[in-house]
């Protein structure tokens, strides 16, 4: 990231200002990696033991403390000051239980190195890569994976709040982060605040939690934890009902729009995400083409525009992966030598490839194509007029763009102009697919964490700002190219080494973009000196 | 920007991939200018971009191809911003300045075929009225699927005056003949056109790097964008 302009370097490290200026915490949440790593280690389950998962915190952290700094000029922070004021709220040490945790066989030594992997950072959870750099490599490609939680109720169900605590069956787990346990706090409480929940989510769901999280932000799940059950079924009840009225049904009782949407939905469901193996799982393809042609015949006002395909795919994995307990870690009990046994539980990765999918049983899939079609049903809802005829939401987005480009990077949006490449030629993609086509699927995960927490601009305006620092953040190379590898350049964009950590940096300078530009033109001094 | 050796060219012929989605319009570019075919590509979304030089009657051209997003919906953008000069929009600048279209159909779907015809309205109503149009007749390979007899698709491209090839873009097969004769083709027309136009001795050749467009409204690059 050592390109990104002054400005938007330098706003990453509020994220940071509260750590201690010898302390190298991980840059992606350094307020609650601060505080677990105080906290984590004396966090007991429930017969006393204290896990050593938690060992290697501070090698994850090396190659960002590099890229912060602890002077910021601006504080900002998501919602306020949060973690600061959270710190000082006494939290019990709550039990690490993990109910109905039938996997925790695949301990071993691929377990414990994954184990240490989780333990390091609460926010180290895209895929392996990073954890396993960071915690030596022990874990063999099972990374990324952090402590449990009782809300990881799996495979059963995702309502899982308000049950945890009377099962039966109770494991020790990993000690959970500080992070973690605020998530837990407001996630099992009785009403949830959405509040709460938004300004935490922002900097990033720890994986296990990403599926109860979006669906309450997303206003798929009530607040009220009581209700949720029954939503739940409702829900899914209905659109079983949907199902079987609009797909379920003889070709030839379907108008000729209907069969040219499902034509193209058909089209393109082996086009979606055809990179990643879950996607080519054929009951994974089933559902998505179901659930796309179900939602566009009751849409009619915008039907299947080819992009609504790829917003349905971080959903569909977080729903696939919380079925078969994306990032829950169980720990094994104590071995006869009185050593602690291993972690187990799978990351983002294992999900997006496809190979445990023997484990999601039909009836967990038709539950998963439910959630997907109702929560991506409200995500689209926010965004009405973006697939409605014209597209004009596209091109405002667009235009926004552009404006925000000229303000923030005059020269770049000069050198744009006069190679004669219009922002319509490479952002109406960014646009139409929320950069889905940019990122790999863990990273959008991230992104959306903010999105959702963005409340009802999330996927609108918040989005126009991250495009903007994205497209700022190649400017130097940009800037040296003509217009044939201009268009080249923007429409295969370098992200494919991108993690949270990059898309963190992208969040935080689009938060400063949205304080500076958001509404008014009065701090358009500001950022004219500081670049 | 500066104009490498290895990118000197003649001229430069903006050529335009236009046909139902799902057709193969992707393919046809990817096997063109990479020589790579992708089984599940990802659909269009707006427009896609890519060069490529050939050779032609001792010219040395530049083909600049624009892919296109081919759902239905891109295209109702096209007729209802066409209008608006305000509003720049994604189909009317991959169409506008385009000096060839290759009209793209997959032989094992019908409608595929029958929607030509709405695409060469597109044509009519949003490109340059002298624009070199191609037929194109894509997955000739599916032999076993074939929904549109080449005779048939014959005799439409001769009623409406168009050139016509079948291409597979998996097999490889008439892909580089299908870019091959349109750009060929454009160069022809161009110099005949500018032949007549400069009649009386005038040197008809466009400076190298130049843009050409067939009709007269040909501007420098960088003044093509609305401020
Ligand atoms: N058998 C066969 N399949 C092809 C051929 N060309 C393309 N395909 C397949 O047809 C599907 C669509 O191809 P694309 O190139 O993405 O189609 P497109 O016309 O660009 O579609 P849009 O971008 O949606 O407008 C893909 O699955 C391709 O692999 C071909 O020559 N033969
Ligand atoms: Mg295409």
């Amino acid at each position: 990231m050592s390109r990104l302009p002054g400005f938007l370097r330098r706003t990453f490290s509020p994220h940071n200002e509260e750590k201690s200026s010898d302390e190298s915490a991980p840059s992606s949440s350094p307020s609650s990696s601060h505080h677990s790593s105080s906290n984590d280690n004396d966090v007991d389950d429930d017969d006393g033991r204290t896990h050593s998962c938690a060992t290697t915190r501070t090698t994850s952290t090396a190659t960002v403390a590099s890229t912060t700094t602890t002077t910021a000029p601006i504080v900002l922070r998501r919602g306020g000051s949060g973690g600061r004021q959270l710190r000082a709220v006494a939290f019990p040490p709550l039990p690490g239980k993990i109910i109905g945790g039938d996997d925790d066989e695949d301990g071993g030594e691929g377990g414990r190195g994954m184990g240490e992997g989780g333990g390091i950072d609460d926010d180290e959870y895209d895929g392996g890569k990073k954890a396993m750099g960071a915690g030596g490599g022990e874990g063999g490609g099972g990374g990324g994976i952090i402590g449990s939680s009782n809300h990881a109720v799996f495979p059963s169900s995702s309502s899982s709040s308000s049950s945890s605590s009377s099962s039966p069956m109770t494991m020790p787990a990993v000690p959970k982060t500080y992070r973690e346990r605020q998530f837990d706090a407001i996630l099992s409480s009785p009403i949830a605040s959405l509040r709460e929940l938004r300004k935490l989510a922002w900097n990033g769901v720890p994986l296990h939690m990403r599926p109860i999280a979006w669906k309450i932000l997303l206003g798929y799940l009530p607040a009220n934890a009581g209700r949720r059950e029954t939503t739940l079924r409702r829900r899914r009840d209905e659109y079983r009902d949907a199902v079987r009225r609009h797909y379920d049904i003889p070709d030839n009782s379907r108008t000729n729009a209907e069969q040219e949407t499902l034509r193209q939905v058909l089209v393109d469901v082996p086009r979606t995400a055809p990179d990643v193996p879950l996607f080519r799982d054929p009951r994974v393809r089933r559902c998505l083409g179901r659930l796309l042609y179900v939602w566009a015949t009751r849409h009619p006002a915008s039907g299947y525009v080819q992009g609504i395909n790829d917003l349905a795919t971080p959903l569909l994995a977080v729903f696939v992966g919380e079925r078969l307990g994306c990032g829950v870690v169980v720990v094994d009990g104590p071995d006869d030598d009185g050593v602690d046994g291993g972690c187990a539980g799978i990351g983002i990765a294992d999900v997006l490839d496809g190979s445990r999918m023997a484990s999601i049983t039909d009836g967990m899939m038709e539950e998963v194509e439910a959630d997907t079609y109702w929560c991506l049903t409200s995500l689209l809802s926010g965004i009405q007029d973006h697939y409605t005829s014209d597209q004009p939401g596209m091109q405002r987005m667009v235009m926004r763009l552009e404006e925000l480009v000229n303000r923030i990077d005059a020269e770049l949006a000069s050198h744009l102009r006069y190679t004669g490449i219009e922002f319509m030629q490479f952002a109406f993609k960014w646009m139409n697919c929320l950069l889905l086509r940019e990122f790999q699927l863990p990273c959008v995960m991230r992104l959306w964490d903010a999105y959702l927490s963005e409340g009802d601009g999330g996927f609108e305006d918040f989005h126009v700002y991250v495009c903007a620092s994205f497209l700022v953040h190649f400017s130097p190379t940009l800037k040296q190219m003509g217009f044939d590898e201009l268009f080249q350049f923007m429409q295969n964009m370098p992200t494919d080494d991108w993690g949270d950590r990059e898309v963190e940096i992208l969040l935080s300078s689009a938060f400063v973009l949205s304080t500076l530009f958001g509404g008014s033109d009065a701090h358009l001094n500001v950022v004219r000196n500081t670049i | 920007m500066s104009t490498r050796a290895d990118e000197e060219y003649d001229y430069l012929f903006k050529v335009v991939l236009i046909g139902d989605s799902g057709v193969g319009k992707s393919n046809l570019l990817s096997r063109f200018t990479r020589n790579e075919f992708n089984l599940e590509s990802k659909s269009t979304i707006g427009v896609e971009f890519a060069t490529k030089s050939i050779q032609t009657e001792g010219k040395t051209i530049k083909a600049q191809i624009w892919d296109t997003a081919g759902q239905e919906r891109y295209r109702a953008i096209t007729s209802a911003y066409y209008r608006s000069p305000m509003t720049y929009h994604v189909a009317t600048l991959k169409i506008r300045g385009a000096v060839g279209a290759l009209l793209v159909y997959d032989i094992s779907k019908h409608s595929s075929f029958e929607n030509v015809e709405r695409w060469l309205k597109e044509l009519r109503d949003h490109a340059e009225a002298n624009i070199v149009v191609m037929l194109v007749g894509n997955k000739s390979d599916l032999r076993h699927l074939r929904a549109v007899e080449t005779d048939e698709a014959m005799a439409f491209s001769e009623q409406h005056n168009l050139a016509f090839i079948e291409t597979s873009a998996l097999d490889a097969s008439g892909v580089d003949t299908a870019f091959q004769r349109i750009l060929t083709e454009i160069y022809r027309l161009m110099s005949r056109r500018n032949m007549a136009a400069e009649e009386g001795g005038n040197q008809p050749r466009l400076s190298t790097g130049q843009t050409i467009s067939l009709n007269s409204e040909n501007k420098p690059r960088k003044n093509c964008c609305q401020g």
